[in-house]
């Protein structure tokens, strides 16, 4: 059974924990020059290893599997309570729903609100380019025809990009606008691949429709 | 056709119903100015004439306004800011954002063969796309037939401000009479020689090989505009320009 004892110690980012020969890094920790130093303001939590069970009996052999002595783990969480609480990024592959802010000729730039089922804390900038927004026909897009500022979006994250965005893709068939309000102010609700009707008005406007439709 | 005695709206007026063109079969369709809230309201966005085509079953506001907002397949004059990897920035009115025009978008453009465009030059060009959301993208050919039609740049000449209401009288199909416009066939009648572009964004090109010409040209446009000239006044105004440049 892992143990955590916490220590009430706070850690400010770049603040000296260990070495690694003592500790081994956790979540909020950063190694430099083979030492452990604090990424994050927050407590200082040291996990101990798992006790290894004791040797196994095979026909045979007697093995002994407790190879390395295990070191404990150090980390900061920014939060004083149970260290399930993390702060969840957006990584490669993950599937996120984000607001549109934003639509230009050659790409539409996005806010990432929950990643798979997390809430971020933080809104982080995403941008969809034109030749991610379908998987066919790529040269033909128009970002108009496809997302409006306001539209409500699942995407993939297929690259970390740059210091200001993530960068997303809708190219497949489950991904694409789930949510959009019309010009007159309403819910829309989803024809096909391409279109979203507003019940009140009649009226269609083109999206890229999200496949449960 | 247009009502006999014309009707004023201002802004949030309700219209009567009475005036509203009805036809069993074809909806009736709403023009520039005037918006619909379901079920039943139509309520006038800008101040000017109401105008309703029973014909057409139509119905819209002809207003002067100030500021001219880009809307598809209107035919401006731009003025080239600078170039970009793969488009230009033109710009339609002073303090608005840029249209795009992609360097393509010329007749029989290829990626060897891409017109020369300096900032300054000017361009007579259809807007392709505009909405709310994005700045306004031009094009310099018919996007069916690939063929110019008449845009593209514009050499030599000048241009001139107008109101964006009398440009929209410029460019009406039929504009002496429902324009109240005969000054350009006035002048043309009196000899003079010149070429004329008219952009919907208030902005005339007028061109001739005597620069007597193309100022005279210009005043008259300018005078017509800002006196709100009645056509036998116009023709006034012509045969007395006409004379003091003789």
């Amino acid at each position: 059974m892992a143990t955590t004892s916490s220590s009430t110690s706070m850690a400010i980012p770049g603040q000296f924990l260990g070495s690694t020969s003592k500790f081994q890094p956790g979540p909020g920790t950063h190694i430099h020059e083979s030492n452990l130093y604090s990424s994050l303001l927050g407590v200082v939590n040291i996990t101990q290893p798992a006790k290894a069970p004791g040797p196994a009996k095979r026909l045979n052999k007697i093995i002994n599997t407790q190879t390395t002595t295990e070191l404990p783990t150090i980390s900061v969480l920014r939060s004083a309570g149970s260290s399930d609480k993390r702060e969840v990024l957006p990584e490669v592959g993950n599937i996120v729903l984000c607001r549109v802010i934003r639509i230009m000729p050659r790409q539409a730039v996005v806010a990432i609100l929950i990643c798979g089922d997390t809430v971020l804390e933080a809104e982080w900038q995403g941008l969809i380019r034109v030749q991610d927004v379908r998987a066919t026909e790529k040269d033909r897009v128009k970002i108009y025809d496809s997302f409006r500022p306001g539209d409500i979006v699942r995407a993939e994250v297929i690259s970390l990009g740059d210091q200001t965005s993530y960068y997303l893709s809708t190219a497949r068939n489950e991904l694409g606008v789930i949510m959009a309000t019309s010009e007159a102010g309403n819910t829309m609700y989803p024809v096909n691949w391409k279109e979203y009707k507003d019940p009140e008005t009649g009226l269609s406007e083109p999206r890229k429709v999200a496949k449960p439709y | 056709m247009s009502t006999e005695s014309p009707l004023v709206v201002l802004p949030g007026e309700s219209i009567d119903p009475s005036l509203i063109p009805t036809h069993h079969k074809n909806p009736l369709r709403l023009g520039p100015g005037l918006r619909h809230i379901p079920p039943s309201e139509i309520v006038p966005t800008v101040a000017g004439q109401l105008v309703v085509d029973n014909r057409k079953t139509s119905m819209w506001i002809e207003y002067n306004g100030g500021r001219y907002i880009p809307s598809q397949n209107d035919l401006i004059i731009g003025q080239i800011v600078r170039s970009a990897t793969d488009f230009y920035y033109v710009s339609l009115s002073p303090y608005t954002p840029n249209a795009t025009l992609p360097h393509l978008a010329f007749e029989s453009a290829t990626k060897k063969t891409r017109p020369q465009l300096s900032p300054g030059e000017l361009v007579y060009a259809r807007v392709s796309l505009a909405n709310k959301h994005m700045d306004p993208e031009l094009e310099c050919v018919s996007p069916s037939t690939g063929k110019a039609d008449g845009l593209g740049p514009l050499k030599d000449g000048m241009v001139f401000d107008v109101s964006l209401g009398f440009a929209r009288r410029l460019l009406m199909a039929k504009s002496r009479e429902e324009g109240k416009v005969e000054v350009l066939e006035a002048l043309g009648e009196d000899g003079l020689g010149f070429e004329i572009a008219v952009g919907r964004n208030g902005k005339v090109w007028v061109n001739s090989e005597s620069t007597k010409t193309v100022v005279l040209v210009g005043r008259a446009l300018r005078e017509t505009d800002e006196k709100n000239l009645g056509v036998e006044a116009q023709r006034k105004l012509v045969k007395k320009l006409v004379r003091e440049m003789r």
